[in-house]
């Protein structure tokens, strides 16, 4: 069996390796968003779940419970816990990243409580004094998991954890690597499901699985050019290969992301420091994550520059000829952020389609035009 | 321009005082047109951002983008505003105040000036923007997407507040601490901008007013128990207009000190909205629909009358320790205060602070019925409501009644459906009292 089989079903087959877990005694903590750091999660021998939707899945019990103008991705995480499909957690984590996710945890509190459930306040600004209180925040975390599992947290093991995710992120900046070719030696549908496997199962298995599939990778025959469409995919939450595939079978290469469920959540390192919380709140608070304010600077230029710098790096890098804006609907943040970014990127001459969808497979059918009409006006 | 037809969106007021906030709303867009002819400073700003009364000590003249877009709502001249938006490719699910505010700016930028006719002389272009975290999240990101059309200094602040189940003793003290730094920040760059030292009497002197102000608005909400109801609901989204943009004025003290005479008059000698009132109604949540204020004379047509709301007014007063010398140390124990006077009751019942209110409401208001508002485009005051009403089913058997629309985009409202609904809602009410 092939490493990309086995995270293949890992894909497909999302919690059950938790819940087999679960089953065998290990806690399993779900979580929302890249502000909850697995590391103290992992510290405590706990396995971190991140939770995500179905979007092929209608949303048919969550109405009862939350309004349809909502985020559909938090609407769907919710629907399938009304299903019993997270039963198995034994963690609910929420860390305020948005107005849905922070009313969210309310709501799933109450509704659906786990065992073990705490909220994080996350910082919206940015600067020294928003660290300082992020880092509280985590400290107050790892204090309530102390308090619920009667273990405290050993300092040893917490670096260990940071050195772990740290490997990860490496081995998953490696699996980027291969993207850089043209044509790519993996596609974004591939990258797409090794992601969103690594999402359900420990670390260490998936950096395990990654390096096989890098390997298996490097022995694929050398795929031809083909000279199609480069393309980087931004907005938020993508854990269903449909609109991936969608762009790559319309004619294009996805080489590049900046998703919730890509580059963002593991593309920095956590720096390794004496205390092992100064490093991953200073990493975690830098997030990407329109939710979190750039402070201004001087000139609209320097702003942009300061906010999208590192997308700049990413398509120049990776070799980008188009942009495309996956925004999955009601995401305010992402909504204000969008003509901005494209703003930018029309500086770098780069074309941008801004696509608002539903979270759902069934709106497929009516992107792939969109789709088809802006890779062929790329091309000519 | 072409003169068209004014059509009928307000409410008929309940009290005198209700009647003269007109005069207000205008004095706050004339009088930012006169600083900036003064040369004084003006900044766009956040209702409820717990930093009022910092921004009046600075002399800066405070212009509430939030409120403009309400304007435009009740003058029903929004659309060629929202539209700018999103034709600049602004979604048509973003909160529609910010897509007024981008809007207008748009307009204003591309006109080279106030777009003609706009509501009340138009908003001038602000020397600078103060965001916040309070509320919801497009209350920074908003500012921070006008860059796009306005080259002027920008700062937010975070806002925070534990959440309910949170440790109060483990966590009070960081929370304290980054307000206060959250609000020292500002002040740091208030003085950047207008070159000058932030005064700590004067900031205690605008606190004084603002706190005032506040605790008499309280107790004019605490006569408005009075049966029959001396001031309706739609009354309360005109005079909030003195507590949210004149914090921290003797305009804002005078106001409420009027307005405290007249309903305690009212409701001594049994003066109400509407000479037959049958039920009394909870206004549970939600933006109001700036677009269709007349709704609750509709309500009243029935003979129901909005009594009280769960908006625009979201705390009652707290008293912050003696030991607090320090000015904005005293704003930031004010805000957590604020955000936590339900915490303990709501642990030890619904576990929802809210619904801890709502209760409370329903209880001393001898409340009929509940009416939550549903804004598509606001998710900070409608995702939760469906949620509260479950709860609040679970200890109350009263009717509850979700209306859905927008609190500005008219796009989003259907008087059929409405009126459907009403006669539906009002009917459950009937059953109950027959």
């Amino acid at each position: 069996m092939t490493a990309f089989s086995q995270l293949d079903a890992f894909y497909q087959e999302r919690g059950k390796h938790a819940r087999e877990l679960h089953d065998s005694g290990k806690k399993v903590i779900g979580y929302f968003c890249c502000f909850v750091p697995d590391e103290i999660i992992t510290a405590f021998d706990m396995v971190p779940y991140r939770i995500q939707g179905s979007q092929s899945e209608p949303i048919d019990q969550a109405d009862a419970f939350i309004e349809p103008m909502a985020c559909p991705f938090a609407r769907s995480c919710f629907n399938l816990a009304l299903k019993g499909k997270y039963d198995f957690l034994d963690g609910f984590v929420a860390p305020h990243s948005c107005d849905t996710v922070e009313r969210m945890y309310h709501i799933w509190r109450h509704n659906k409580p786990a065992p073990f459930n705490h909220f994080i306040n996350v910082p919206h600004m940015m600067g020294p004094s928003s660290d300082e209180f992020y880092r509280k925040e985590l400290a107050y975390f790892i204090k309530s998991l102390e308090e619920w599992s009667g273990r405290k947290l050993d300092t040893g093991k917490l670096k260990d954890a940071v050195r772990l995710y740290n490997r990860r992120r490496a081995v998953l900046r490696e699996l980027y690597e291969l993207r850089k070719p043209d044509p790519p030696l993996v596609s974004g549908t591939e990258i797409t499901k090794v992601l969103v496997a690594g999402m359900g199962i420990p670390a260490a298995n998936h950096i395990e699985l990654v390096k096989q599939f890098i390997k298996e990778v490097k022995e694929r025959p050398q795929p031809k050019a083909q000279k199609l469409p480069r393309i980087f995919i931004w907005g938020n939450e993508i854990d269903d290969i449909a609109f991936i595939r969608l762009v790559e079978e319309s004619g294009a290469h996805v080489v590049m992301d900046d998703l919730c469920t890509g580059t963002r959540f593991f593309w920095d390192d956590v720096p390794q420091t004496d205390d092992p919380l100064d490093g991953i709140a200073s990493r975690y608070i830098q997030t990407h994550c329109p939710r979190s304010n750039v402070p201004q600077a001087q000139t609209r230029k320097k702003d942009l520059e300061n906010r999208y710098g590192y997308i700049n790096r990413f398509v120049k890098e990776w070799g980008v000829d188009g942009v495309i804006f996956y925004i999955v609907r009601y995401c305010d943040t992402c909504e204000l952020e969008g003509p901005d970014l494209r703003e930018y990127l029309n500086e770098m001459k780069l074309p941008v389609l801004m696509i608002e969808d539903d979270y759902s497979t069934s709106t497929i059918g009516q992107l792939r035009t969109r789709v088809q009409a802006f890779l062929e006006m790329i091309t000519t | 321009m072409e003169a068209k037809e004014q059509v009928k969106t307000t409410a008929v007021k309940g009290t005198d005082m209700a009647r003269k906030v007109r005069g207000l709303v205008k004095n706050i867009y004339k009088s930012a047109h006169e600083a900036k002819a003064e040369g004084k400073k003006v900044a766009y700003f956040m209702v409820a951002s717990q930093y009022d009364e910092i921004i009046r000590a600075m002399d800066v003249v405070p212009l509430p983008t939030e409120n403009y877009a309400g304007l435009c709502a009740a003058k029903r001249d929004m659309d060629r505003f929202l539209l700018k938006a999103e034709a600049d490719g602004y979604s048509q699910v973003l909160c529609s105040y910010a897509r007024i505010g981008l809007g207008f700016d748009s307009l204003r930028k591309e006109l080279g000036g106030i777009p003609e006719g706009a509501p009340d002389g138009g908003m001038p272009v602000p020397d600078m923007m103060l965001g916040s975290s309070a509320v919801c999240d497009p209350r920074f990101k908003w500012y921070q997407a006008a860059g796009r059309y306005l080259q002027v200094p920008t700062y937010s602040i975070d806002v925070v507040a534990p959440p309910v189940y949170a440790d109060l003793n483990a966590v009070r003290d960081y929370y304290i601490k980054y307000q206060k730094e959250q609000m020292q920040g500002l002040i740091s760059f208030l003085e950047a901008q207008t070159g000058r030292k932030m005064d700590k009497e004067r900031l205690w002197e605008t606190i004084r007013l603002s706190d005032k102000a506040w605790q008499l608005w309280y107790e004019i909400d605490r006569l408005r128990v009075a049966i029959p109801s001396p001031m309706p609901t739609q009354d309360h989204f005109s005079i909030m207009v003195a507590g949210h943009y004149y914090s921290g004025t003797q305009v804002a003290v005078d106001f409420y000190q009027g307005l405290y005479d007249e309903v305690k008059y009212k409701a001594e000698n049994s003066i109400g909205v509407i000479p037959d009132e049958k039920y009394r109604i909870l206004y549970g949540g939600g933006l109001p629909p700036w677009h269709t204020l007349w709704i609750f004379n509709y309500f009243e047509s029935f003979g129901a009358v909005f009594v009280i709301e769960n908006v625009y007014r979201g705390y009652d007063p707290v008293e912050v320790p003696s030991h607090v010398k320090d000015p904005v140390e005293y704003l930031a124990w004010r805000a957590y205060l604020r955000f936590t006077q339900r915490h303990e009751k709501a642990r030890a019942n619904s576990g929802n602070p809210i619904v801890e209110r709502l209760l409370g409401m329903i209880k001393d208001y001898k409340i009929d019925g509940v009416v939550f508002h549903a804004c598509r485009s606001c998710r900070a005051t409608t995702v939760g409501q469906v949620h509260l009403k479950n709860l609040l089913g679970q200890y109350t058997d009263i009717p509850m009644m979700q209306l859905v629309s927008d609190m500005v985009d008219l796009r989003d409202y259907s008087e059929a459906q409405w009126k459907a609904q009403i006669g539906a809602f009002i009917e459950a009410l009937a059953g109950r009292s027959a």
